[in-house]
């Protein structure tokens, strides 16, 4: 059963940059829907003003020099932790952040139309370790943690609005919706028992430790136990594993694939086995009101947990529309920034103190005068947001938050509406939210990303229409509106050697005689929220922790 | 029917008033037409009286009226025939034309109307005068024509044998054929065509008239395709009161964004209103059902002035809360403008709520009651939680301990809610769940049940944000009640073993545990 499995992943993956949309949308003959009357734009992550980066000669030079105690650069997750902590153990000192889109929170952006806010990225968080208790303190801060459970567990207790309510998941299988997405109905014996006996492994990973006392899987992953023999697991792909191991179900290789997809971009063939094995014995959350496997979600997705961050963060300003352009070690010890102010078209010269770097790496790497030699690998992701006429039923489980077709190339969607407060069911307008991590070739995957960048609102229509018409025949016709957004890069990929590798190691020390610190997941090899959060905190006290320049 | 022989009677009776000289040019298209038009007579009559049977109840009564008011227009139609003159023929054809049209319209506009119209017996008995008088003008008009091509007692002989026959054909099929098949609004604008189509057989069977006959065949044709309309949007109307869905007559359909309201009646004056298909009240038995909802919290809080209800659109609970003379200030949250702009102005359904809804003490709102407690400022002493059941996830969302903590902001000091909970007998641990969800919130809750015999047994749950007894001796209830006294409130409290305490799991947002309760208990029911 292996076979067709891999010949799968050998077509999803193999030099389909070129050919992606191509491949996909013919591989459905004759279901291409019309959509002429679909409305919307095409956006992407300030792409058109982060390629300036290329060409420096189109930049003015700065007009006016400026002095600040700590400067961010980069209001995703990691910079606004990092702001968050400083504002929390050093309010006295002023910070200065600066962003490159209009809005903080990076891959936890969102939008909204007439009748919700819906997430552009990042859009849950899984109920935390309690022993994480940083984050923990924030979420309580946040309102989303309301308090403790009795002892002696003291688990926390969440805001129920902000747990995924039920129903959470379904997958059409066979034609028919089953709840949840782990394969189940029509599931032949052999392949369920391996399921089965996958999972329970992964159980008994969750409370493994290592000979060092450490949890063998941690969040973060830097209290992951040091054992040898699991970091070995980094060198191997999570493919190769899953063979090794006797794993050849489809239904299995598919529901993996899909997981990886969900949060790597890419499927169990480009990732480590560590890193495959981490996604699932990583996750230790409890809760007083709600199971281990329960999520935390907003309307907004994960630009919620930003937005609490960033009011956190104290009284420090924000500067949006801003591109960071140069950063080199002034002659009086500080570290001299240029920015792009792309609202008044200015250039200005700051003089830091210190510096959090928290731009991802294909930023970071031209903004540092000798940047360490790092490569991590981002999939192109698109995200679409339909405003849909009609109800997405079919048979079996009713509209969940999360649903996947079995099988489908893409993420499937969620209902942006889910978390809403009110107690009907409407025959109004559905806004629901695609999610689709492109393929792409680790050997090249700047093809993929320049050939998704340069397709155009039509084509991506044509292939998010496609697909919603194999989830439910004839909803198509009754989208309104698709507003798309493309990730040229979404989150990174934790390829093998990347984790344990030494190249992330060396990358993650301070730059610039130490007053440049990076933060950023891209420096841990996997993109989740607590990683930033940490990344965050983790160059705040670097800062705090070097002398005061005069 | 035992009400048609007496119409036999008095038609009969009728009859013998109307005898007059004979005549005619072509007297076999018009005597065929007499037995056409004394059925469609007959049949706009037993319409008529149905519909006010269904709509009005007591059908006896409505069933008199409407024959008294139908014979004494046609009486009034047979004395006005005096003053047509010049050409019948052609009068004959505008009458028939006309006979057709409201003939045809009344049973669509009774129906159409019946909620929108202040007050439904004057149209009703306008809309039967109206026809009845056109339909006496036939006869007389038809006996003028004749005059003079027959001998007189071949005349009358021949006329009143096909107004006979006619009207037995209209009687027998009636009950038999066309209110099983066709249904009450179908079946008058059937017999509303036949009409133009006598007008159009004596148009063109009679040379006499060419000079209009362009005229009146355009004329025909336009009313035959309005009356073609009608059965179209009868299709909607009557979709569901076949008796396929509702064992009654669909007297009002509605499907509005949130919900299908449809309210029934039938021949014993029973009104239903059913919610997507779920019986909401019978207006046989729902004081039974809103006495328990409302008296054991107002007996127990005799100086509750403030209250707040939650669902409710009909206005029957507010009815019970406004025989409190302390109550001050009663808010209405419904999601439905439809349903509360029904209560407020359709006759019937005021009668039934005692005008509840245009009460200076009552205020409406129409929104989602949880997006109306989010945002809610006020506190009140007593709240009235009256959802539809949990049958699905939306609806699931009010019955979360999310939605009774932020509910339970609301109560001032002391204060209390009531929460209809489904049937403890079908859904035992759909109703417990309710119960331990409530306790789960911070409510010190204690369950009761009421028989409701539409519904069958039927729990409550009475909550109070602070620890306190329930007092079935608290205040006075008032006068007039039909169900609640002090002893019968107190037996409420007992659950006898077939629908006592089961252990259940708490209904959260993110477990909706009721709802999965309620569609395993439920669902053998069909529900």
């Amino acid at each position: 059963m292996s076979i067709p499995r891999r010949q799968f992943i050998a077509q999803a993956s193999a030099g389909l940059a070129g050919t992606l949309l191509a491949g996909l949308v013919s591989s459905v003959p004759g279901c291409t829907p019309a959509h002429s009357a679909v409305r919307g734009q095409l956006r992407g992550a300030g792409h058109a003003l982060g390629h300036r980066l290329r060409d420096l000669r189109t930049i003015p030079t700065p007009s006016r020099t400026e002095e600040v105690d700590i400067l961010i650069i980069g209001g995703g997750i990691s910079g606004l932790a990092a702001r968050r902590e400083l504002q929390r153990l050093a309010p006295g000192r002023p910070t200065l952040l600066l962003e490159l889109e209009a809005d903080t929170g990076g891959n936890s952006a969102s939008g909204h139309n007439a009748r919700t806010a819906y997430p552009w990225g990042a859009h849950y968080l899984p109920i935390p370790d309690v022993r994480d208790t940083a984050v923990l303190a924030f979420l309580q801060e946040a309102g989303v943690l309301t308090g403790y459970g009795p002892a002696p567990a003291r688990l926390p207790i969440y805001d129920e609005t902000a747990l995924c309510h039920d129903p959470a998941e379904r997958l059409l299988l066979h034609g028919h919706w089953q709840a949840g997405l782990v394969p189940e109905v029509g599931v032949p014996p052999a392949d369920r028992a391996e399921l089965a006996r996958f999972l329970a492994a992964m159980e008994r990973l969750r409370h493994a430790t290592g000979p060092d006392g450490r949890d063998l899987f941690a969040l973060p992953l830097a209290w992951s136990s040091s054992d040898l023999a699991t970091r070995q697991l980094d060198a191997e792909t999570m493919a190769d594993w899953l063979t090794r191991h006797g794993y050849h179900s489809e239904y299995l290789r598919w529901y993996l694939d899909y997981s990886y997809r969900d949060d790597f971009g890419v499927p169990a063939a480009q990732i480590s086995a560590w890193a495959g094995l981490h996604y699932f014995a990583a996750r230790k959350g409890r809760a007083h009101n709600a199971p281990p496997d329960a999520v935390l979600t907003w309307p907004q997705g994960n630009h919620f947990l930003a937005n609490a961050l960033r009011q956190q963060g104290g009284p420090g300003q924000v500067r949006a529309n801003t591109l960071v352009f140069g950063l080199k070690a002034a002659t009086d010890g500080r570290v001299e920034v240029l920015a792009f102010d792309n609202a008044t078209q200015q250039s200005t010269r700051l003089l830091a103190r210190q510096v959090v770097l928290a731009t991802p790496w294909h930023v970071t790497k031209h903004l540092l005068p000798n940047p360490p030699l790092l490569a991590p690998l981002h999939a192109p992701w698109l995200v679409a947001n339909l405003t849909v006429a009609a109800y997405p039923g079919g048979a079996g489980q009713p509209l969940c938050w999360d649903n996947v077709r079995y099988g489908s190339p893409a993420l499937g969607y969620i209902d942006a509406e889910h978390q809403a407060l009110r107690g009907f069911e409407t025959d109004g307008p559905q806004s629901l939210t695609f999610y689709w991590a492109l393929p792409t070739d680790a050997a090249d995957p700047v093809a993929a990303r320049r050939h998704a960048l340069a397709s155009t609102y039509d084509q991506w229509l044509t292939l998010v229409l496609t697909e919603l018409d194999l989830m439910h025949p004839g909803l198509a016709a009754q989208v309104q509106a698709a507003e798309l957004w493309v990730w040229g890069h979404g989150m990174v990929a934790p390829t093998p050697g990347y984790v344990w590798g030494p190249a992330r190691q060396q990358a993650a020390q301070p730059q610039l005689g130490g007053r440049v610190h990076l933060a950023h997941t891209d420096l841990s090899g996997v993109s989740i929220f607590e990683e930033a959060f940490h990344q965050g905190i983790r160059a705040a006290r670097a800062v705090l922790a070097e002398p005061r320049a005069s | 029917m035992g009400e048609e022989s007496v119409l036999m009677r008095r038609r009969r009776a009728r009859a013998a008033q109307q005898l007059a000289p004979a005549g005619a040019p072509r007297p076999a298209i018009l005597l065929g037409s007499v037995a056409v038009i004394a059925t469609c007579g007959l049949l706009y009559e037993l319409i008529a009286g149905t519909l006010a049977s269904y709509l009005l109840g007591d059908s006896v009564t409505q069933f008199s009226t409407v024959i008294g008011v139908y014979l004494f227009s046609m009486g009034v139609g047979s004395w006005l025939s005096r003053y047509l003159g010049g050409p019948l023929l052609r009068w004959f054809i505008r009458l028939e034309i006309l006979v057709g049209l409201v003939g045809g319209a009344s049973a669509p506009l009774l129906f159409g109307l019946f909620a929108h119209v202040g007050s439904f017996r004057v149209l009703l008995y306008g809309l039967v005068g109206l026809l009845g008088a056109l339909v006496g003008l036939e006869i007389p008009l038809l006996l003028r024509i004749l005059q003079g091509r027959l001998a007189f007692k071949e005349l009358v002989a021949r006329v009143f044998t096909f107004d006979y026959v006619g009207s037995l054909l209209a009687a027998v099929i009636f009950p038999l054929v066309l209110v099983p098949r066709l249904g009450l609004v179908r079946t008058a604008l059937l017999f509303g065509a036949l009409n133009v189509v006598v007008a159009g057989v004596s148009l063109l069977g009679f040379d006499e008239t060419r000079p209009y006959r362009r005229r009146y065949l355009a004329l025909i044709i336009l009313a035959l395709l309005a009356l073609g309309v009608g059965v179209v949007g009868a299709e909607r109307i009557q979709r569901y009161a076949e008796g396929e869905v509702f064992q009654d007559t669909v007297i009002y359909a509605q499907s509005t964004p949130y919900q299908r309201l449809v309210l029934t009646g039938n021949h014993r004056g029973e009104l239903r209103l059913f919610l997507n298909g779920n019986l909401q009240f019978s207006s046989a038995d729902e004081y039974r059902y809103h006495e328990a909802l409302v008296h054991p919290a107002m007996q127990d809080r005799p100086r509750a002035h403030r209250i707040l209800v939650l669902g409710g659109g009909d206005g029957l609970a507010v009815r019970e809360l406004l025989k409190y003379p302390q109550v001050q200030h009663i808010r209405l949250v419904d999601l439905d403008p439809a349903m509360t702009r029904l209560f407020r102005s359709n006759q019937l359904l005021r009668e039934l709520n005692h005008n509840s809804l245009l009460s200076s003490k009552v205020e409406v709102h129409n929104t989602d009651a949880y997006a109306w407690i989010r945002q809610d400022t006020a506190r009140y002493d007593v709240v009235l939680v009256d959802f539809p059941d949990p049958g699905n996830y939306s609806i699931g969302k009010l019955y979360t301990t999310a939605f009774y903590q932020t509910l339970r902001q609301r109560l001032r000091p002391g204060g209390l809610v009531v929460v209809q909970a489904t049937s403890p007998y079908v859904a035992r641990r759909a109703y417990w769940c309710v119960v331990h969800t409530l306790a789960a919130s911070g409510f010190s809750a204690v369950p009761y049940h009421a028989y409701v015999p539409s519904f069958g047994e039927w729990g409550y749950v009475l909550a109070q944000a602070a620890p306190g007894t329930w007092r079935p001796d608290g205040g006075p209830l008032p006068a007039g009640l039909r169900f609640a006294t002090p002893q019968v409130i107190n037996e409420m409290r007992r659950f006898p073993p077939d629908m006592s305490e089961v252990p259940t799991d708490i209904n959260q947002l993110n477990n909706q545990a009721l709802v999965r309760y309620f569609e395993e208990e439920w669902g053998p029911y069909g529900q």
